[in-house]
Parts: structure tokens; sequence; C-alpha cells
């Protein structure tokens, strides 16, 4: 074989490797829109976590900004919309992202609802589940794309050797994961996933990196 | 020659994994540190004004929203003037930020104006 049919064979392998496969979806609204900036405001919470909508506001601006938009400041968004009387992400949620994207000079607004962000329990095995919806709309308030992610975690215990062992390790994580369930690493790569290498991840934004 | 199956055989094994665009400087953790704990919001302001001087040093571009983090920091507490100085390099950095910061710097122009007049 030669070096040159290798390295042919090698780039397609590459290629194909990297390729996202897409959903048929109607995408025409967000390639129209071809938004530069996008707002993100606060996130509502339907999990009973009350502090994973303060957390998970920090992993958003990072994936989003990678892809090539320019993000607003999540903590000064937020501050100044406490400034104007939102002390609630569901208040914020409430207003027509139009009005939101007016006030911020935004193109787009991200919503995002977390619908889970907890840990189910058994003795041996404890599972870390988050669940994410996501919602973008231009600023003449069209939706322009929306997508859910949900990530589930459950340590693997499988390496101890004898049964015995096995058992005592994965009583051991599950007290581990019982006493203090990290779900950052989780919300990191639901957003990584719904933005960047998903189905219908967002396209590049004007700063992406040429490809 | 060689050159080239190095750069293949580099892609081949960091797969699609595409170097970051910016540097961060770690934000996205100082800042979840910060709402987990309302006392390292001081140390993140540091830190994040540290990495911010090192990128200028090696003229090297500050990540969107930064240097307005930095400047509602200031503000926070109770530093205008840098804080101004953190919305005016936001607006010059990021055309689409103009709006907002501009709105941020007037607001903080009109309080200055307030508070000398209170003054005087």
């Amino acid at each position: 074989m030669s070096i040159r049919l290798l390295l042919g064979a090698m780039l397609v392998a590459v290629l194909s490797g990297c390729a996202t496969q897409r959903i048929d979806k109607d995408r025409s609204a967000l390639q129209a829109a071809a938004p530069r900036s996008i707002l993100v405001v606060p996130v509502v919470n339907k999990s009973l976590d009350v502090d994973a909508p303060n957390y998970l506001l920090t992993t958003l601006s990072v994936p989003l900004a990678e892809r090539g938009y320019y993000v607003f400041p999540v903590h000064t968004a937020r501050t100044v919309l406490e400034q104007e009387g939102f002390y609630e992400a569901d208040m914020v949620h409430a207003q027509p992202p139009a009005q939101l994207a007016k006030m911020f000079g935004a193109d787009a607004v991200l919503f995002v609802t977390i619908r889970r962000w907890d840990a189910q329990y058994a003795v041996l095995a404890t599972t870390v589940t988050v669940d994410f919806e996501y919602k973008l709309f231009g600023k003449d308030g069209t939706e322009l794309w929306q997508s859910t992610q949900a990530i589930k975690y459950q340590p693997q215990n499988n390496n101890a050797g004898s049964p015995l062992a096995s058992l005592i390790v994965a009583a051991i994580n599950a007290a581990v994961v019982r006493a203090a369930p990290n779900y950052m690493p989780l919300a990191r790569q639901a957003n990584a996933q719904v933005f960047i290498t998903g189905p219908d991840a967002l396209p590049d934004g004007p700063y992406a990196q040429k490809r | 020659m060689f050159k080239w199956i190095l750069v293949a055989a580099l892609a081949a094994l960091t797969g699609c994994a595409q170097p970051p665009v910016y540097q961060w400087g770690a934000y996205d953790e100082l800042l979840y540190r910060g709402y987990k704990d309302p006392e390292k919001i001081e140390s993140m302001r540091l830190k994040l004004e540290t990495h911010v001087a090192s990128l200028e040093a090696s003229r090297t571009k500050v990540p969107p929203g930064i240097y307005a983090e930095l400047g509602t920091l200031n503000l926070q507490k109770g530093d205008s003037t840098a804080a101004r100085s953190f919305y005016v390099k936001e607006r010059d950095a990021w055309p689409e930020s103009r709006g907002l910061m501009d709105a941020m710097i007037s607001n903080l122009d009109r309080r200055a104006e307030t508070s000398k007049g209170a003054a005087s």
C-alpha cells in the first residue's frame, strides 16, 4: 500500500469520525436569524436542589463562546436583571424574549430549564441524573432552536476482583456519591453534547475557529 | 511528507477535540466557587484580573464577557472607577456588547455626577 493511500484512508477515517449526524429538523429560522450574540438569562429550576440553577448558569458561557458566539457575561446579566426587578428566573422566562433581547442589545436569548438534577440512592449503586431543556429565541421573539439533554451517571463497580471486594467497593462508591454527588461534570457534558457534538448542535457562530 | 503523516496521526488520536478558541483562566470554575461560597467572589476577581493582565501582556484575545464580569465584580465591591474601565475594555473588544456596555458606562457617569453634585 502506498503511503499516499494510507494517508488518504486516515484522512477519511478522521473526517468521518468527526462528522456529526444531524437530525432532519427545520433550521431555517436559525439560519435566517444567524445570531452573533447570545444572552444567557438565569436558569429556571424544576428540581428540588435550590443551588442547581446558579451552578448550571456558570457552565453555559464557555461552550457557547467556544462555538463562536459572543456570549453576554452571565453574572453581569443577572445583576442587571436584578436591578430591573427580576429577582427570580421564572419572572425572567415569563418576559417576551424580544424585550429581553432589546434590553441587552442581544441577537438571541437562551432560556434553560432544569428538569432533573438529583441522585437516586440505593444500597450498592447510586444514579446521578441531570436533565435540561434549552430554548433559543431570536430578537424578534421567534423560536430559533430547542433541544433537551439528559445525562445519567452510575459509578462503575466491576473491577475489584473478588465478589466480596466488589461489594465493598460498590458500597463505598455509593456512600461517596450519596455524600456529595458531583453534578458539574454531568452538566458540562450535557452542554457540550447539546451545543457542539450532538445531533442538533448549534451552527458555528461568527468567531468560530476556521476548520 | 512526514510532517503530513504526523498531522494525520495527531488528528486521528485527538479525534474531534478542537483546541479551545479562548484561554478562560478557569472563569467557569471560579464563578461556580463564588456562587457556592460568596466569600470566594473576591478571590475570583483577583484571579481573573491576573489572568486578563497576562493575556494582555501576551497580546492574546480576552474571551467574550470577561472584562465585563470584572467590571461588575469591581462595581460590587464599590470600585466604580475600575468598573468603568473594564466596561470600556469590553465595549472596545467586542462590538456585540456595545449597547449594554454604553448603558452601564453612562449609568456610572450619571451616578458620579449626582454624587459630585450632592457633595458640593
